[in-house]
């Protein structure tokens, strides 16, 4: 855990200069000069194309004391109509040792595309999101992210203790007319980042939950893959469709391939 | 907005200001008053604000100070948890203003600031009257979120106490602990970061704990938190095996321990995933913002806490306006009355270098959080500060908790500098003798 | 009272290790000019301030925590660095607070507290 803070004490000297209001969307556009256009993976997924700089709403705190778990939620303004929806919302960090957060694939059983997570952000930075639409066009939002080592506020590093990959869901229990559906879901695993030693000092090998699973009667809501960058323990918050009722099964799948389940019970609108 | 340029030497003679030739010397005291008066207005009269309005006096005794506090006589958070605990009495918490007012001249105003007019420099009382200011210092503490939890509003706390400001909410959750049947369950509802005092949820139950051993060993006690982690979490487990078994079960986040609704009526919690806890005594530390008039000033931003420059702590968002303790958003700093009383230092030397148009001299601060679990057990955790590429940071080095494996005898000198940090600052702040 | 006497007990062998910097110390005011010793100077103020939220106003509280004020100039600087040396049995958060500040800011400490008046009666400080 001290080795975990000391690594990333390091670093952060270099950036703390790192400008709390980048370029308007609009100009970074014009030159070239979005953070997408400085992530690989981002460059890979775009392969050319420009997104709008709109529709995505990113709310993190502005200053954060415990990098380890950071609540962060994505709202994709955008209708989640069969003929045009979001299909796909990727984050990304560009100041962690790897960029790629996690990634959304929605149906539009899933109602609105809008999610709550918790997230690793190493240092202060900036986070952005792309969301690609089913007819192929691309949007994308950013937001910028102090992050700050206190001694007072204790760094989480959580354990693979008795509750492993244990599972948890909780669908709102009273449905509003015609609006979707709030499901919460965690799952206990540490997310061992590969990046950690030990209290002996050695490398603790990289071992997370990668993708999740959620289907209604046998059709996919919404799926998710999960890099580096999820904080432990897993939360994710994602919506259902109004007019979706029936059981919802849920499955979290280890990278070691060991999977884990849940139900939950969707009422009737 | 831009004053004539004087003299620093003219300047600080105004203010009454000792010179720095005269410091070791004099060692800081001021030789003589000036005669021309700048007048600075501080609202709260607690950890920022007394400590505010006591060191510009004692650096500048020819300013105009006014303290604007509501109440007569002061009662401190921090040991509120070692008279819940049964260590302490209630009135030895108290402070009052008489030393700010009969030996340092500071004008205690008690009423309650209800408004301030940046523009125009000035601050409106609830009772009417106005006050003008040239340099504003607000220190007022915090506020909480009514309506972030579900079933918490303002009524909520005549049942379910939060007892996070201390007064009358701190002697009802005595009163109901009192009260309580052996073998009952005390549950207290611990925040998300950022709150005031970060180990106070767990200081709490530790001396609730104290409590319960000594007089009702059957009872439980429950932490529902919404965080995973805590403030010296290691030091605090392991004093709690040490000295209460498993009477104290902590839940974090991910363990389901984020509460998402209060019943105060019945004296219920409900968990995010679902489960419901039933208490005998339910103490919920709500969301937290900056104090109301930091609000009404406009220098707090959506965060709900208020951007300061961190090397004099004025107001990014006002002219003229500074801002300390809890308030802020000055991390990594924890909301601490330690904290808030070296903020306060800082921007007393800053504003009065602001008022004699020279730059702020360079700050320091620094913070020890102790934590008392036990009668002779205590634990810290200590920290310098310092401005690094414009923004506040840790002294690289310096700082940190008490070590894990330290004896029964660190621990018990731990807990008498606890009570003799105690006695120092509030000597420090209202001038309380110690006992 | 014990606890004043244990630490006060440490001092004596740690001065004697930091024997050396009993005599010429490091107060940049020699060597440098007016200004800078001026700034040094209300730097050690700065940080003598926050000294007063354990040991009282110009650090002269009398409780378990030592009064500083009219201390020997020597044997404080010599308890400030055998802090941060982490060389001081039995000290508690004072090693981790030394660490923050450079060895001349603990010698502009120790000389500071040294000429306080450990009996200055607070009445007088603003008349």
């Amino acid at each position: 855990m001290h080795r975990t803070i000391a690594r990333i004490r390091s670093v952060i000297p270099a950036l703390v200069a790192t400008a709390l209001i980048v370029a308007s969307p609009a100009s970074a556009e014009a030159q070239g000069n979005a953070p997408w256009d400085r992530v690989d993976p981002a460059q890979e997924l775009l392969d050319g194309a420009t997104p709008r700089a709109e529709s995505i709403q990113i709310d993190l705190p502005s200053v954060t004391q415990d990098g380890s778990s950071v609540p962060l939620s994505i709202e994709v303004d955008h209708p989640m109509r069969s003929d045009d929806y979001i299909e796909a919302l990727y984050v990304f960090a560009t100041r962690n040792p790897s960029p790629e957060v996690v990634e959304y694939h929605f149906t539009p059983l899933a109602g609105k595309a809008r999610i709550s997570t918790r997230v690793r952000l190493n240092e202060s930075q900036t986070v952005f999101a792309l969301a690609r639409t089913s007819r192929g066009a691309w949007l994308a939002g950013t937001r910028e992210i102090r992050v700050t080592v206190s001694g007072c506020i204790a760094q989480g590093n959580a354990e693979k203790g008795p509750d492993f990959m244990q599972t948890r869901v909780r669908a709102a229990s009273r449905a509003r007319p015609g609006e979707p559906l709030d499901v919460r879901t965690l799952i206990n695993h540490p997310m061992e980042t590969g990046l950690r030693e030990d209290s002996n000092g050695n490398a603790i090998p990289e071992r997370i939950v990668h993708s999740f699973r959620a289907e209604i009667n046998g059709e996919t809501v919404l799926t998710a893959r999960f890099h580096r960058a999820v904080s432990a323990n897993p939360y994710l918050l994602f919506y259902i469709a109004p007019g979706q009722s029936g059981p919802l099964h849920l499955t979290w799948e280890e990278d070691t391939g060991e999977t884990a389940t849940a139900t939950a019970e969707i009422p009737a609108a | 907005m831009t004053r004539m340029p004087m003299n620093r030497r003219q300047a600080l003679k105004r203010m009454g200001t000792v010179g720095a030739g005269s410091l070791l010397a004099g060692a800081g005291v001021p030789l003589f008053a000036g005669s021309r008066t700048d007048r600075v207005v501080v609202v709260g009269g607690g950890f920022g604000g007394a400590t505010a309005a006591k060191y510009l006096k004692r650096l500048a005794p020819g300013l105009n100070v006014t303290l604007v506090e509501p109440a007569k006589r002061y009662y401190t958070c921090p040991f509120t948890n070692l008279y819940l605990g049964g260590m302490r009495e209630f009135e030895s918490l108290g402070h009052d203003y008489r030393e700010l007012s009969d030996r340092y001249d500071v004008r205690v105003l008690h009423a309650f600031a209800q408004d301030v007019d940046v523009e125009g420099r000035r601050l409106q009382l609830e009772n009417g009257s106005t006050l003008r200011w040239d340099r504003l210092i607000l220190s007022p503490g915090i506020d909480f979120r009514w309506g972030d939890l579900e079933g918490y509003d303002k009524r909520a706390p005549e049942q379910a106490p939060h007892a996070w400001k201390a007064g009358p909410q701190t002697k009802l959750l005595r009163k109901q602990l009192v009260a309580m049947e052996d073998g009952g369950t005390f549950i207290l509802v611990a925040p998300d970061n950022p709150f005031r005092c970060p180990p106070g949820p767990y200081e709490r139950v530790s001396m609730i704990a104290n409590y319960f051993k000594k007089n009702k060993p059957r009872s439980k006690i429950l932490l529902l938190d919404a965080k995973d982690t805590f403030s010296k979490q290691g030091l605090f487990e392991e004093g709690w095996r040490t000295h209460y078994g498993d009477m104290i079960e902590w839940v974090g986040r991910s363990a389901d321990g984020r509460v998402v609704r209060v019943d105060p009526e019945l004296l219920e919690v409900e968990t995010e995933f679902g489960t419901v806890h039933k208490a005998s005594v339910l103490n919920v530390v709500p969301p937290q913002k900056a104090g109301a008039i930091a609000h009404r000033a406009g220098v707090a931003d959506d965060s709900g806490w208020v951007p300061i420059d961190p090397h004099t702590f004025r107001a990014r968002r006002a002219e003229g306006v500074y801002v300390l303790g809890d308030a802020t958003q000055a991390a990594p700093m924890p909301k601490s009355g330690f904290v808030a009383n070296t903020q306060a230092k800082v921007a007393a030397r800053a504003v009065i270098a602001d008022l004699a148009g020279e730059p702020a001299p360079e700050p320091s601060w620094a913070n020890t959080c102790y934590s008392v679990i036990a009668p002779e057990w205590g634990i810290t955790v200590a920290n310098v500060y310092e401005v690094h590429e414009g923004t506040l940071r840790e002294v690289p080095g310096s700082g940190g908790v008490s070590p894990l494996d330290a004896d029964a005898a660190f621990r018990s000198r731990e807990a008498a500098y606890a009570e003799a940090w105690y006695a120092a600052i509030t000597q420090d702040i209202w001038g309380t003798r110690p006992a | 009272m014990r606890r004043i006497l244990l630490i006060g007990g440490a001092v004596i062998a740690v001065a004697s290790l930091f024997g050396t910097l009993g005599a010429g110390g490091s107060a940049p005011e020699d060597a440098t000019g007016d200004a800078e010793a001026e700034r040094f100077a209300e730097r050690i103020r700065g940080i003598a301030m926050s000294c007063a939220a354990c040991h009282g106003t110009e650090a002269r509280a009398e409780t378990a925590i030592p009064r500083l004020a009219g201390q020997p100039e020597a044997v404080v600087r010599a308890q400030l660095l055998a802090f941060k040396a982490d060389q001081m049995p039995g000290a508690t958060v004072m090693p981790r607070l030394a660490r923050g500040y450079t060895n001349e800011e603990l010698a502009g400490l120790a000389r500071y507290f040294s000429q306080l008046d450990p009996q200055f009666e607070p009445e007088a400080d603003t008349r």
